[in-house]
């Protein structure tokens, strides 16, 4: 039995209420506990803030699409060299890797880790493929990890909808669920990617139609929210709108919004879909219009997507718009077409200051989080590798919490697509050290259900991270002074010393096991995988913890 | 007796998943559905489980004790190479890697002797391709440039492009030629193989010079029909055959099938040999970044595609080699090179097929005795089934190397 306590510390739990009280934490077998003996060990912690590990809800770490980027960019990998660490026991052993923005996965877990984080979810896994992932998560130490399976392009599930059997399609996201170890729903430019394989080129409104029926993106989007609702799945459905990226899209973004009103939904990388102008008039930021709706509906959560200036690289389910990407910058592209569920687009992007585009993504990004009355339901990611990678939350963190900074990086970009922009006319908030906790663990770990994760109530895994007080805020959130997982101190005194493995999180609903007799007949018809084979085996799934 | 239905077989990159086995104790009684390749890969089950050292036959621990004592001393002089064949699971994989990460050492695939230039074209370009099912879904219009798919991979027609309702075009490339019965046939030679990938792309772009005669008339109106195609697959061999394709074949397959995707949709499909070869460049590649000719020598990977382990073997770089699979599956410039009295082999019937000078310590097979993943020509995973009891598994083999290795340190 191991005990902990740790003292003394400057604590930031917003989910229980306290906001830098300077409290105990008590740690037993890897859960926060009320109290210890007088006679327990003692991390002194003087001097030191303490939250809960970091919960990142949207990041794409493992599997296919990641090993295909990683595989298109060795340029990226032999810049970036990452030998193994030093570990005390040796055990399990250390391992070398390469970063880039899409690091290996042992690199990747140890530099998560070395950030604060300690619960990662890869966001679109086709699941066909994932059997793949969870071998790359096995391969991925310390984190705890799930992911969400892409179903909004789905024929089987697209089938169901334009026959308008909404209670079939349910009991096939259940079954689905369960078989690949997923943990939610996710939905990628619903119907649009179907369309794109179809030649059909993408899907523009919620209305057009998606092949035979009465499918739509509309409908597949209420039909798999409704879905995850009546499942109770931990996370509600989780959601790229349609049109990614395009000028004007706030109108198809505010039109899912309004689809789904009253439902619990959570937007994700919001940012991308936050534009105004289109039809002959120029970029401009709608995150305003957005916020707004999000405020008046405490049932939509959703995560930003931020914009980093730098090497970033686009990875995502949404192949159409990865073909537009690759036509405007000549770049290598990657294009997968995935049976009967998905596609898959790759290109490498790099967002510079001096661009118009970029300039306004990375102000529009800042505008959602500044704006927002509700950070609980407004949290932070990057769509890490796609919009910049998790190496540098430390940097936005800086910029949501140092105005003086962040107008001085407003001032060096391209200022081109910036008229009208909140963020151009002075936005004056500072994010507090409770806020960021918000945002990156006691949020995100609320919108994904996770009910012992991002905080430090008795109860909760003793994920703790422990930071030195810096006024560079990129600098102290770069590098943590101490990373508990499970109660294990991983990190100490700013050096990954342990790397034990982490725990997959899935969900396994209840179904209708009549649905199988279908999926026999239309395995047997159209997939080129026998339907005994997709199942993912629990062995493989390691140590799972079903929700 | 007992059956087993909806079995992988790696006899080839295809990985048909719906055969059934039979098994009659230790033997494999009967395959179904299975092909002739398939078939033979099956066999009877039947496998060495042995160790040997010199052509000696030794007790286990002897093996690995010596094998140990040998990798320590070429690890520590940094010259040692991990190999990995094919016939092995995507955790025996795992393991080759760890091992070689460990010592140190070098890693390599048959893929760096093999189909390392379409790796490379694929990193400098990208590509466009799709997964099997999908092609049967949506293609109509099927390009076989220099090979007839029934030769080497015998049932990819039959299960991933059925005949019925659609076109295929045979692209004839000197003597490597399409299916017979294709609809249309373009003949061209070797010297007018480039040729004819720029004219077609140059129709997929609409931008198709004038003049053109002979082949490359008839390649612009092949590129006409690809282009008002709905969905267009183009099918290349991947491996190397008898006839050495043009160096920028792949490359050139690669910006056909994108430029493709402007007026229509299309993807490009490499066959591929079996025995989970995709599975070693994706485990590679999840762990160290590269797909290919790594060196952890320095500490950390290191990629150098220009060094693939035949080049390494012949330049006398490498003191050791642990072959980890099947030596059977070696590329002959990789087998050609090896120097038996440094090598160990760590894989299925080693003690058979290795030569007598090696070390050599029998493994099961991937798929037959031994349960697990192994990844289709188009990177999608599929479960393998233990059939039958086997010896030691390659993962557990090559953590007893890395032990044995490790005490001796």
């Amino acid at each position: 039995m191991s005990s902990l306590r740790i003292q003394g510390g400057k604590v930031h739990d917003p989910a229980n209420g306290i906001d830098g009280a300077v409290q105990d934490i008590c740690i037993r077998d890897g859960r926060i506990v009320d109290a210890l003996p007088a006679d327990a060990p003692i991390m002194d912690a003087r001097g030191l803030v303490i939250m809960a590990g970091g919960v990142d809800i949207h990041s794409h770490v493992a599997g296919g699409s990641c090993n295909q980027v990683r595989r298109l960019l060795p340029e990226e990998h032999l810049a970036d060299p990452a030998p193994a660490p030093h570990l005390v026991d040796g055990e399990p052993q250390p391992r070398s890797g390469t970063g880039g923005t899409v690091p290996t996965t042992f690199t990747t877990g140890y530099r998560y880790a070395g950030l604060g984080y300690t619960t990662v979810f890869d966001a679109a896994v086709p699941p066909i493929s994932a059997r793949h992932t969870h071998h790359e998560l096995n391969d991925t130490p310390i984190l705890d990890t799930g992911f969400y399976a892409l179903l909004g392009n789905d024929r089987f599930l697209l089938d169901q909808i334009g026959r308008g059997e909404r209670e079939k399609a349910r009991e096939y996201v259940a079954w689905l669920l369960g078989a690949t170890g997923g943990y939610a729903v996710k939905i990628v430019n619903p119907g649009g990617v179907e369309q794109w394989k179809n030649g059909g080129r993408n899907v523009a409104t919620l209305d057009d139609p998606v092949g035979p029926g009465k499918t739509t993106a509309r409908t597949i989007l209420e039909t798999l929210t409704d879905a995850a609702n009546v499942l109770k799945l931990p996370h509600p459905v989780h959601i790229h709108c349609n049109n990614l990226g395009q000028a004007g899209n706030v109108a198809t973004t505010l039109a899912t919004m309004q689809a789904l009103a009253g439902k619990r939904a959570h937007l994700t990388h919001l940012q991308f879909h936050a534009y105004g102008g289109g039809n002959g008039q120029p970029w401009c930021s709608a995150a305003p219009q957005l916020v707004e709706f999000i405020d008046g509906h405490p049932e939509l959560s959703v995560d930003v997507g931020q914009v980093m200036f730098g090497n970033a690289t686009t990875v995502t389910a949404d192949s159409p718009v990865e073909y537009l990407l690759s036509a405007s910058t000549g770049r290598k592209w990657i294009n997968v077409d995935i049976e009967l569920e998905t596609g898959c687009g790759i290109v490498p992007y790099t967002y510079k200051e001096k661009a118009a585009v970029s300039a306004l993504q990375w102000a529009v990004g800042l505008e959602l989080f500044l704006l927002s009355k509700d950070p609980w339901r407004v949290v932070l990611s990057t769509d890490h590798p796609n919009g910049g990678t998790f190496h540098s939350y430390p940097q936005l963190i800086r910029l949501l919490m140092d105005r003086t900074w962040r107008d001085d990086v407003l001032k060096g970009v391209n200022q081109k697509m910036l008229a009208g922009s909140k963020l151009l006319d002075g936005l004056s908030r500072e994010f507090s050290l409770n806020e960021i906790a918000i945002i990156t663990r006691a949020g995100p770990a609320r919108q994904l259900g996770l009910t012992n994760k991002g905080h430090l109530g008795v109860g909760a895994d003793a994920d703790i991270t422990l930071y030195s007080p810096d006024p560079d805020f990129s600098k102290m959130f770069s590098t943590p002074r101490f990373v508990l997982k499970g109660g294990i101190p991983v990190v100490e005194e700013g050096q990954l010393r342990r790397a034990p493995q982490g725990r997959r999180l899935m969900v396994a609903p209840a179904y209708d096991a009549a649905i199988k007799k279908d999926l026999a007949k239309y395995f047997e018809a159209h997939s080129s995988v026998a339907l005994a084979n997709y199942p993912v085996s629990r062995e493989l799934m390691g140590a799972g913890e079903r929700q | 007796m007992s059956r087993f239905e909806s079995v992988t077989c790696l006899g080839c990159g295809c990985s048909c998943d719906d055969i059934a086995v039979t098994v009659d104790g230790t033997r494999i009684a009967n395959v179904e559905r299975s092909c002739t390749l398939g078939t033979k890969w099956f066999g009877d089950g039947s496998t060495a489980q042995s160790a040997r050292i010199g052509g000696r036959v030794v007790e286990p621990e002897v093996a690995w004790a010596e094998a140990g004592s040998r990798l320590r001393t070429s690890s520590a002089s940094g010259r040692a190479l991990v190999y990995l064949a094919a016939e092995v699971t995507t955790d025996g994989q795992r393991a080759a890697v760890a091992l070689a990460d460990r010592l140190g050492a070098r890693i390599d695939s048959v893929s760096s002797d093999t189909i390392a230039r379409g790796i490379l074209a694929a990193q400098r370009r990208g590509r466009s391709s799709a997964t099997l099912g999908e092609l049967r879904d949506r293609v109509d219009l099927a390009v076989f440039w220099g090979v007839d798919p029934a030769d080497r991979y015998p049932r990819f027609l039959e299960r991933y492009l059925p005949r019925a309702g659609r076109q295929f075009i045979a692209v004839d490339v000197g003597e490597a030629r399409g299916p017979a019965d294709a609809d249309q046939r373009l003949i061209v030679s070797a010297a007018e193989e480039l040729g004819a990938l720029a004219v077609m792309r140059a129709a997929a772009a609409g931008r198709l010079p004038p003049g053109l005669e002979g082949p490359m008339a008839a390649a612009a109106e092949i590129g006409k029909r690809l282009t008002a195609a709905r969905y267009c697959a183009v099918i290349h061999d991947a491996e190397p055959g008898a006839i050495a394709p043009n160096p920028e074949r792949a490359e050139g397959l690669i910006g056909l099938t994108q430029g493709l995707n402007t007026p229509t949709r299309a993807a490009l499909c490499g066959l591929r040999a079996g025995g989970n070869r995709m599975g070693a460049d994706q485990v590679l590649t999840w762990q160290t970044g590269f797909p290919m000719t790594v060196d952890f020598a320095g500490g950390a990977p290191r990629y150098q595609p220009a060094r693939p382990a035949s080049a390494l073997l012949a330049a006398g770089a490498i003191d050791l080699v642990v072959v980890v699979g099947d030596y059977h599956t070696l590329p002959p410039g990789v087998a050609g090179a090896l120097d038996p009295n440094r090598t160990i082999v760590i894989g299925p019937n080693a003690t058979v097929t290795a030569p007598p000078e090696a070390i050599a310590i029998d493994t099961g097979r991937a798929g037959i005795h031994e349960g697990g993943t192994a990844f289709r020509l188009d990177d999608v995973p599929l479960p393998v089934t233990a059939l039958l009891p086997g010896p030691l598994t390659i993962e557990r083999a090559v953590r007893q190397l890395q032990q044995a290795a490790t005490v001796a340190r």
